[in-house]
């Protein structure tokens, strides 16, 4: 008797099943029941040193007061490189932590790795609604793939023109009036340096600048949508008539005397620009309360203005800086929990907070908005430069930025040929054999990558 | 003296047990594995692997840039071993006199070793910076690290700086003990102080400049990245882009893991190539007590 009513029931369910088919496609998709109140632990590992350590954790302890089912481990796990390297290994082991952070250019690697569930997936899965709209354009732009958000916007920043307004006011410049052309730039530093200034313009050797100068003008950097579409990127583009407007300009400069070749690093050209023997320079938006009080040091006022372009371009500038990304190991409670601790994380008092410590801005209108209403920016007049660049950009898949699997590489290469025309070399030729060696590189990346 | 031995044949694993199962876990099982996996094609992310038989080392072979990098990576040791051996016994043969604040001047000597190579690298980044290096605003000259043979030339000066302590303790023991009858000896016997130095001295500490030679080079090769890392990138144009730098980043920041496998067995080779021939070459003119 047991028995037959177990079959019976078993038939039943198996029958109903049959013949809901459709009608239950939205039911399927509906949250999936997870006891809120039970105890988990999580790990999240971030890539933020000194004084950020402790900034992250008292965010951190705040949601674990909201939440206190919810323990969080939270570890400094070093560089971006050596998060990643530690994630891959614990990642075998099978105790890869809930949450890592890693840095903007590792995207499209992330997102082949199989060592992650995208953001919206999980956020679906537990019906936590994330209100993309509220993100900046080029914040949630940067982020998402194929329509879908694979990672949390976190710690964002752009390169932002400072430049020394007390210096300018020397060289008979309007030091309310920053450069904002190619043409401009060179015309107030061949002022600047007709008042002594020997070498006015400056910045680090990144690759960073030049993704941005690309972006800037609406122009693709590698193929398939810029490394966004449907394929694997399998080639870059920046060898294009562009790229050679920035290293002509770039270059230019360099050998006309106006820009001076600090090497690569962070500290040299902000040690330049707070001494005074450069008065333009370009840094991470991140910089500003550093070369504001550099400069005050000094007695001498700092101006902010948006990334040079040449003339009639209309891009936008692209974000750098890092996302937070969900695992693929975890049990559901711990699903939650990490995608409740991200939005956290990305809500718009952290950000203030995040922002208020750091200078990395908040990723969120809202959070700059109540920034606003608490008239931060009157205070701080030179951290809306970076917001107002962002609110200009317009969110195309070129001025989004583009993904490619090997751009620590390609930095690298591009850095190397920046160098290469500082020794004479024909910009062109430097960006066409640029290109030849980042193109191998990805030939060989899209083959190792489906291994 | 009678010599002690152990009672039974298995005592003696058992003792040494505990070294072989660190060097195995450290040491061999991960020379195996970049042995192994320089034959593979391996994924960046989940490391699943495909075999390739030589197609990483045909890469490293035909690639231009390795040519180069192994070509200034010879001239670095050389300019390291040699300059660090010279200056060091150098300074050692004057911190063995005996002056006042002797021993002061003999602690502070070893500081430099203490440093981490990327401390080392801020150290010199503050005197050679191009923006407002001290030693570019004492020399006029602001681009020591932004051209290419200044570059090549301060880092091997900051390698060779950073190991001097460890090379000065081994020289001050050494001088130590050069017995103090020999040169007493030579010196009735009329020898000047630079003739007893070179014949005699020289002689006595010959094991050690052996030692140093095989060592430095080993430290030229293997150690000396993270300064390179702070100071130039390996830049500019590769012109500091030693093996080992490159090696660096191929694993650690590109994750090209089959392929920096085989340059790492190929950088293994080239260094026990250069000490074997130091062994036969130099190590029979050493002579020991």
């Amino acid at each position: 008797m047991k028995k037959f009513l177990v079959l019976l029931l078993l038939s039943a369910m198996i029958v109903g099943n049959l013949f809901a088919g459709g009608q239950d496609e939205k039911e399927m998709a509906k949250a999936v029941e997870v006891d809120e109140s039970a105890p988990v632990t999580i790990q999240f590992w971030h890539a933020m040193s000194g004084d950020r350590i402790d900034l992250i954790q008292s965010i951190v302890d705040k949601f674990v007061a909201e939440n206190p089912n919810i323990t969080v481990e939270v570890q400094y796990a070093g560089s971006y490189n050596d998060t990643l390297n530690k994630v891959k290994s614990a990642y075998k082991a099978g105790n890869a932590p809930a949450i890592f952070h890693s840095y903007e250019i590792g995207t499209l690697g992330m997102i082949n790795s199989g060592l992650v569930s995208p953001v919206d997936e999980l956020a679906d899965k537990f019906n936590q609604s994330i209100d993309w709209d509220n993100f900046f354009v080029p914040v949630e732009g940067y982020y998402k793939y194929q329509g879908q958000h694979y990672s949390m916007p976190f710690n964002s920043s752009t390169p932002l023109l400072y430049y020394n307004k007390t210096l300018f006011e020397k060289a008979g410049l309007d030091p309310d009036n920053p450069p904002e052309t190619y043409s401009e730039v060179i015309e107030a530093a061949k002022a600047l340096k007709a008042s002594g200034i020997e070498k006015p313009v400056t910045w680090n050797l990144h690759g960073w600048y030049f993704e941005e100068m690309i972006a800037l003008q609406d122009a693709p950097f590698a193929n398939n949508d810029n490394g966004r579409g449907s394929e694997l990127p399998t080639e870059v583009l920046f060898n294009n008539e562009e790229g050679k407007k920035v290293f002509d300009w770039w270059i230019g400069m360099y050998n006309d005397g106006l820009f001076n070749d600090v090497g690569p690093g962070w500290s040299n050209h902000r040690a330049a620009f707070g001494s005074g023997e450069a008065a333009i320079i370009l840094s991470s938006s991140s910089d500003v309360n550093l070369l504001t009080k550099a400069l005050n040091e000094k007695g001498w006022e700092m101006g902010t203005g948006f990334i040079p372009h040449p003339e009639g371009s209309d891009g936008g500038v692209a974000i750098g800086g890092g996302s937070l990304w969900i695992t693929n190991q975890l049990t559901e409670e711990q699903q939650l929990a990490a995608v409740k601790l991200v939005k956290y994380i990305a809500n718009d008092e952290s950000q203030k907070a995040w922002h208020k410590g750091t200078g990395y801005f908040p990723v969120t209108k809202s959070a700059m908005d109540s920034l606003d209403s608490e008239g931060w920016f009157e205070e701080n007049p030179n951290y809306k430069t970076a917001f107002d660049q962002l609110l200009v950009s317009p969110g195309t898949l070129n001025s989004s930025g583009a993904l490619l699997g090997v751009f620590p590489e390609t930095r690298e290469i591009v850095q190397s040929a920046i160098q290469e025309c500082y020794q004479g070399k024909d910009t062109q030729e430097a960006l066409d054999e640029a290109a030849k060696e980042v193109n191998d590189l990805i030939t060989e990346w899209n083959e190792l990558i489906q291994l | 003296m009678k010599q002690s031995v152990f009672p039974s044949k298995v005592l003696p694993y058992i003792l040494l047990l505990p070294t072989f199962i660190i060097l195995i876990i450290f040491l061999f099982y991960p020379a195996f594995e970049t042995f192994r996996l320089s034959f593979y094609k391996v994924n960046p992310y989940t490391n699943a692997t495909k075999f390739a038989g030589l197609y990483n080392f045909k890469k490293v072979f035909f690639n231009p840039d390795y040519g180069h990098s192994f070509g200034i990576s010879i001239l670095f040791s050389l300019l390291v071993v040699m300059l660090g051996i010279i200056i060091s016994l150098a300074l050692s043969v004057l911190l063995n006199q005996n002056f006042k604040g002797a021993k002061i001047y003999r602690t502070l000597m070893i500081w430099p070793y203490a440093l981490s190579p990327a401390i080392a690298g801020a150290l010199f980044n503050f005197l050679f910076n191009p923006a407002n290096g001290i030693i570019c605003f004492f020399s006029g000259n602001y681009t020591w690290l932004t051209s290419g043979n200044s570059a090549f030339i301060v880092v091997a000066l900051a390698a060779t700086w950073k190991n001097l302590g460890y090379n000065i303790v081994f020289y001050l023991t050494a001088l130590r003990n050069v017995p103090s009858d020999s040169l007493e000896a030579a010196a009735i016997d009329g020898a000047g102080s630079v003739k007893r130095f070179f014949k005699i001295t020289l002689a006595y500490i010959s094991p050690t400049t052996f030692f140093l030679f095989v060592m430095n080079t080993t430290y030229a090769y293997f150690a000396s990245f993270g300064l390179i890392d702070v100071l130039t990138e390996g830049g500019p144009v590769d012109s500091t882009n030693i093996l080992i730098y490159q090696l660096y980043k191929d694993f650690f920041v590109n994750s090209r893991i089959g392929y920096a496998a085989a340059e790492s067995l190929v950088l293994f080779c080239i260094v026990v190539l250069i000490t074997v021939v130091q062994f036969k070459t130099t190590g029979k003119k050493v002579h020991y007590q």
